[in-house]
């Protein structure tokens, strides 16, 4: 683990609550992400993992609570100051969110040409340089259609990184992914952290790829977090739910049905 | 093979890597020279002034001449290593654009296996939606019961306010031409014999196509696109019997009721007209709209209206069926099926209009 205590946080969430209509999502949420780390939100499937992510990048504003970058609140800012805001971060949705109109080299040039203020000689330059950090170089005049789901993704990371965010968001990397490519991804996202020093934080249920890649990990459970620490930690927890989720056992309910 | 050696900035970013491209610009390359990148100097590089290494590996190649680079170390030399794919690709050609012989191939091929598609699909519907139900196979009698709602009875309010305007249309037009013979009873008349023959039936079909051939089109386009047709193939259902023929019926059901009362409306629009405008008597507008009343006119307009039920629907499915890519194939799709439906329309009531008026007679 390279985070050191004594910077401040590049990302901090304080209390955050959430509701879908009257359901209760996110339930007082409260952590800290530093600078360079690799930091995984894992839990169930429905506990919330997603939504808390749309919470942290401003697709979403929560009932109360606050998401702080570098001291900045975005749960106040407007339209235009929170989009600036999310120039600073780059997102790899689960299935990729390409544009299916577009190739894969014009997907990674989208936002460089929006915002970037970059030479339009430069574009081509870094929509090549972003296809070969994620190993598809070859793939830039196809279509999303002609990709697998694996190279969605990693077509996804590329877009992500276009505008080289130092923070990156990766909604569940290895889901619907054969081991060899999801090992390969998560060699990819450790690649990119050491070079370029981004931060991911990444939504993931995939405990093969949480033991690889984790600097920390956060666990949650109907909306609140059940733990927080290291995966060491995480695995000689004394929280029976925790124990499970690394031991991969069945809810008692399924287990008894076997027998 | 001559060397030319050009020193790499000691930090590689946007701003150096552009001037890093000058330099060896100005220096210029030839033909088989080869051109070293020292990276000795170099302690940090960020993503953009790999992108201008890139552009320079790029600016080698197409002058034919040959790019290494080396004394990279620590940090760059891991950068470099893994845009290295990049830096060897490059300049790849985009795809050749196909000459004129190529493309009147590629047209009637696509053309052909169009047509093929098109008449499968016409056979399935007719037999799971005509023949199947008698040889005891599934008919979906849910879905056609919401389907008769939703293409006939959510679409006769729209229906009849269009063939009314259009009756009154009619009737303003002829009325300033029969008018200077004195004859502007015979907007009646004329009325009457349009809608029975021709304007229920190709103002309705136009209706229908904007609202269910699209609607129709975009469903089975969105479901394929979401891989739900490849479930059901995949269940062993067969598509033209789960989705196609509840609605191939539903529109032959609904289609006609819809034309008869486009047919009233489109009368009692011409009569909005006629009677209150051109001042008739409305005893005498209804004698003459009725003398001139025929069944076999009427029929016409209904035999034109069970066609056209049966192509709004066929068209809609196929344009569905054959999408490619995501969303933005769905909204072509659509545009096209609604494209299919009113030329086919227009072609059908031509060819009807040729047999009624020469043939027939």
């Amino acid at each position: 683990m390279n985070a050191k205590d004594h910077h401040p946080p590049v990302i901090s969430v304080r209390d955050v609550v959430a509701h879908y209509g009257d359901t209760l999502v996110l339930d007082g949420i409260s952590f800290e992400v530093q600078s360079g780390e690799i930091f995984l939100i894992v839990g169930g499937s429905g506990c919330g993992k997603t939504t808390l992510l749309k919470h942290m990048t401003g697709l979403l504003r929560p009932t109360s609570g606050s998401v702080l970058y570098s001291g900045v609140d975005i749960t106040t800012l407007d339209e235009d100051r929170l989009a600036t805001t999310q120039q600073n971060i780059g997102i790899a949705f689960q299935s990729g969110g390409l544009f299916n109109s577009m190739t894969i080299g014009e997907n990674v040039a989208l936002p460089l040409r929006e915002y970037g203020q970059v030479d339009e000689a430069l574009i081509e330059g870094i929509v090549r340089l972003k296809l070969s950090l994620v190993g598809l170089a070859a793939a830039q005049h196809l279509l999303p259609d002609e990709l697998s789901g694996g190279m969605r993704k990693r077509a996804g990371l590329a877009r992500a990184m276009a505008l080289d965010p130092p923070i990156i968001y990766f909604d569940e990397p290895s889901a619907g992914l054969d081991p060899i490519i999801a090992s390969g991804l998560d060699d990819l996202i450790l690649d990119i952290r050491k070079l370029l020093g981004i931060t991911f934080v990444i939504v993931t249920h995939e405990l093969e790829s949480i033991r690889k890649i984790a600097d920390r990990i956060m666990m949650l459970e109907q909306g609140k977090v059940i733990f927080l620490g290291t995966v060491k930690e995480a695995e000689s927890s004394g929280a029976e739910r925790v124990r499970q989720f690394f031991e991969r056992r069945p809810d008692a309910h399924i287990a008894q049905r076997k027998a | 093979m001559t060397t030319k050696r050009v020193p790499c900035p000691k930090e590689l970013n946007q701003e150096s890597g552009r001037g890093l491209l000058d330099s060896v610009r100005q220096q210029g390359i030839a033909r088989g020279e080869e051109l070293i990148l020292d990276f000795s100097e170099t302690e940090t590089m960020d993503s953009r002034g790999g992108a201008w290494l890139l552009k320079i590996a790029d600016l080698v190649r197409s002058k034919h001449g040959e790019f290494r680079f080396e004394s990279h170390h620590g940090r760059v030399a891991e950068f470099m290593e893994l845009i290295k794919p990049g830096l060897e690709g490059g300049l790849e050609e985009k795809p050749r654009s196909p000459g004129f012989v190529e493309r009147v191939g590629d047209h009637g091929i696509n053309f052909v296996s169009e047509a093929r598609d098109f008449l499968d699909l016409y056979v399935d519907a007719i037999y799971w939606t005509f023949v199947g139900p008698f040889e005891g196979r599934k008919f979906r009698w849910g879905l056609f019961v919401d389907e008769v709602h939703e293409m006939g009875v959510r679409a006769i309010g729209i229906n009849c306010l269009m063939n009314f305007l259009l009756g009154m249309i009619i009737a303003m037009l002829s009325a300033a031409q029969l008018r200077l013979y004195g004859a502007d009873i015979y907007v009646a008349s004329l009325v009457v014999i349009a809608f029975f023959r021709e304007l229920a039936a190709v103002m309705t079909a136009v209706v229908v196509s904007a609202r269910t051939g699209a609607a129709i089109a975009a469903e089975l386009a969105t479901m394929e696109v979401q891989e739900e047709i490849d479930a059901l193939r995949g269940m062993g259902l067969n598509v033209a019997q789960f989705l196609v023929a509840p609605k191939v019926l539903a529109l032959l059901l609904a289609m006609p009721c819809l034309v008869v009362l486009g047919m009233v409306s489109g009368i009692l629009g011409g009569a909005a007209w006629g009677i209150p405008v051109l001042g008739h008597r409305s005893d005498v507008w209804f004698r003459q709209t009725l003398d001139w009343a025929d069944l076999g006119d009427f029929f016409q307009g209904m035999l034109k209206s069970v066609i056209f039920a049966f192509t709004i629907v066929l068209v809609g499915c196929h344009n569905g069926l054959r999408v490619k890519g995501g969303s933005r194939g769905v909204g072509l799709m659509t545009t096209r099926a609604v494209v299919m439906d009113i030329f086919f329309l227009i072609v059908i009531d031509m060819i009807f209009a040729a047999i009624f008026y020469y043939a027939w007679d």
